[in-house]
């Protein structure tokens, strides 16, 4: 039941010249390395107040050793782009990272998520994970803003930043949302080359449109491939170098996810960041896998250890269509 | 077909939703669980060999290899084997716009007598209330698939008049023609809603109705479950229980961790009739 009435809802504002623009000053066309550590990727493209996308997300082929990083070096004030989300958007919240979210689904939940609503540390702004994705294929094409044949009708239409026009060539009432070009998007690859040209092998959430539609682009690449190889299948190559402002070597940067036809997840962890959740720990959660290690690498070391690194390769026992 | 003599209610509700499922239809089912199975189990019991389904992240027509782990029902190796083609959320949307999907499955938290979906808020919005996760792709999956299917628990506080916040639309305010002029594509809509309980379909003025139920409940124990007392159909049949050909085929090679029978309560054949046990 709704008692208050919708306000003029809050959204990042599509700027297609701007963002052109942006791209033309700051994109890299020609070959030029652009590997970097994580400590340094995060530190140069991720600011303060930034709108943070990530495709898939911590427990599904998601940018995560970059989701922590992005932790410990403590941004404030990020806006977050939730859709296809289970715990980031929680440890966003407890480590005091973000402010904002545009809500396709997230499944965080517990004690630090509803305490973070109530004392007004968290805005939320309702929208559908698939008008998430469209937003951004949007801004993939450049333009302000896409048609969608669904979200009409919905309390989430009524809280969001969409609206309703004429179709100027069917008459028809369409629902229109604005094109969504984040600031930063982080997205986790099968392979890339030291340039950035990057593959995904498997389904995505929308790794393409994400990363062409973001003005800052940090790939974190499973493995690193030679640029020859690459051009012996350029249709598998589905992110173009020039897009991509840092590639991070990062084996195993989807843990506690999996990647597909490389490592399976690790249930124990996932059941351990869960139960955190619920249980209002997400505080020692994070001292454990975030703060108390300097970076992903410390982390594997440290807290997963080589035995359970094997042990998550030897039961992804699917490997067929995740190689060239 | 054997009746079977022991199972689980949440057991039931994927045998029963796995009897509507039709042959030779392109299904969008909510990431793995219940709507996974029905598609499946109906598949491998030959009452739709090819039915096909897709999920979210653009998996198309999958063979999928189970169990999955907790949570990687997408972006995973094992519920995207063997498929026909591996996409992205946007293609899995562009096929439902484009009227390619016959019929979406969904779980959810509340639905109205209008077959509204809530999955965002009980209370009242935005402040006083519970949050919970939001739409997901459940949104796209009722607004653009032709026919949507809920699989829900018979509770009366998920059964209600009008649902607190509208997450996934169903007739909406139930007058006619309110999808199409809230931009929505033309004659889609909720098609049955199915509860361990009960089966609904929706009659001609788009309302919630009674069609069926258990045969280990009455017509008053699932009315004593809905807030909203839904419209009932001239006859209430007494649906059919599941069969043991079912549940050896869901049991062994679709939830073969017995996931399901965790949750719900338990049923037996006793001295001539089905009893729900402890």
């Amino acid at each position: 039941m709704q008692t208050a009435m919708p306000p003029a809802v809050e959204y990042l504002r599509p700027d297609p010249d701007g963002f052109r623009a942006y791209v033309r000053d700051h994109k890299q066309r020609a070959l030029t390395p652009r590997v970097m550590d994580e400590h340094e990727a995060v530190a140069k493209f991720v600011a303060d107040g930034d709108y943070l996308v990530y495709d898939c997300n911590y427990l599904q082929r998601g940018p995560a050793s970059l989701i922590r990083e992005i932790i410990r070096q403590q941004r404030r004030d990020l806006w977050i782009g939730a859709k296809f989300t289970y715990v980031a958007l929680g440890l966003l919240i407890e480590a005091g990272c973000a402010s904002r979210a545009d809500v396709g689904f997230f499944g965080s939940r517990g004690p630090g998520f509803s305490r973070a609503l109530r004392d007004g540390r968290l805005k939320l702004y309702e929208y559908s994970n698939a008008v998430m994705t469209l937003r951004l294929r949007a801004a993939a094409q450049g333009i302000g803003f896409i048609p969608t044949r669904s979200f009409g009708g919905t309390d989430g239409y009524l809280w969001s930043a969409a609206r309703t026009i004429e179709d100027p060539f069917t008459g028809l009432p369409t629902v229109v949302l604005p094109a969504l070009y984040p600031d930063v998007a982080i997205i986790h690859v099968h392979q890339a080359d030291v340039y950035g040209n990057a593959r995904v092998f498997g389904t995505g959430i929308a790794h393409i449109d994400t990363a062409l539609a973001s003005k800052k682009v940090i790939l974190s690449a499973e493995e690193i491939v030679d640029t020859e190889e690459l051009r012996r299948n350029p249709g598998l190559n589905h992110i173009p170098w020039f897009v991509v402002d840092a590639v991070v070597p990062a084996q195993y940067g989807a843990y506690p996810g999996s990647c597909q036809g490389v490592y399976a997840s690790d249930p124990a962890h996932v059941a351990e960041v869960f139960g955190a959740m619920t249980q209002d720990k997400l505080g020692a959660y994070l001292e454990k896998w975030v703060y108390s290690v300097g970076s992903h690498e410390e982390m594997l070391e440290r807290h997963v250890g080589v035995k359970k690194l094997l042990e998550l390769r030897r039961r992804e026992t699917v490997r067929e269509g995740y190689t060239a | 077909m054997t009746p079977a003599t022991s199972f689980n209610e949440r057991e039931a509700l994927v045998c029963q939703t796995a009897r509507l499922i039709d042959d030779g239809k392109l299904y969008w089912v909510a990431g793995g669980g219940g709507p996974m199975y029905a598609v499946l189990l109906a598949q491998r019991m030959g009452y739709a060999p090819n039915a096909q389904y897709l999920t979210e992240d653009g998996v198309l027509a999958p063979q999928p290899l189970l169990p999955f782990d907790p949570i990687q029902t997408m972006v995973s190796a094992r519920a995207g084997y063997r498929a026909l083609q591996w996409g992205t959320m946007n293609t899995a949307q562009d096929y439902a716009a484009l009227g390619l999907v016959d019929y979406g499955i969904l779980n959810t938290l509340q639905v109205d007598q209008w077959g509204n979906i809530n999955s965002t808020f009980l209370g009242e919005y935005p402040d006083a209330g519970r949050r919970f996760g939001g739409p997901g792709g459940a949104d796209s999956i009722a607004a653009m698939c032709w026919r949507t299917i809920l699989m829900t628990d018979q509770d009366r506080r998920k059964f209600v008049d009008r649902v607190d916040f509208i997450s996934s639309p169903g007739f909406l305010d139930g007058s006619e023609g309110a999808r199409e002029r809230a931009g929505l594509p033309a004659g889609t809509g909720p098609w049955r809603v199915v509860t361990p309980w009960a089966m609904y379909d929706y009659d001609a003025d788009r309302r919630l109705r009674l069609i069926g139920v258990s045969a280990w409940v009455t017509v008053d124990e699932v009315l004593a479950e809905c807030e909203h007392k839904p419209q009932m159909a001239a006859e209430i049949c007494v649906l059919e229980p599941p069969s043991e050909e079912e549940l050896v085929v869901y049991r062994s090679e679709l939830d073969v961790r017995g996931q399901t029978a965790d949750a719900g309560a338990w049923i037996v054949y006793q001295d001539g009739r089905y009893v729900r046990a402890g």
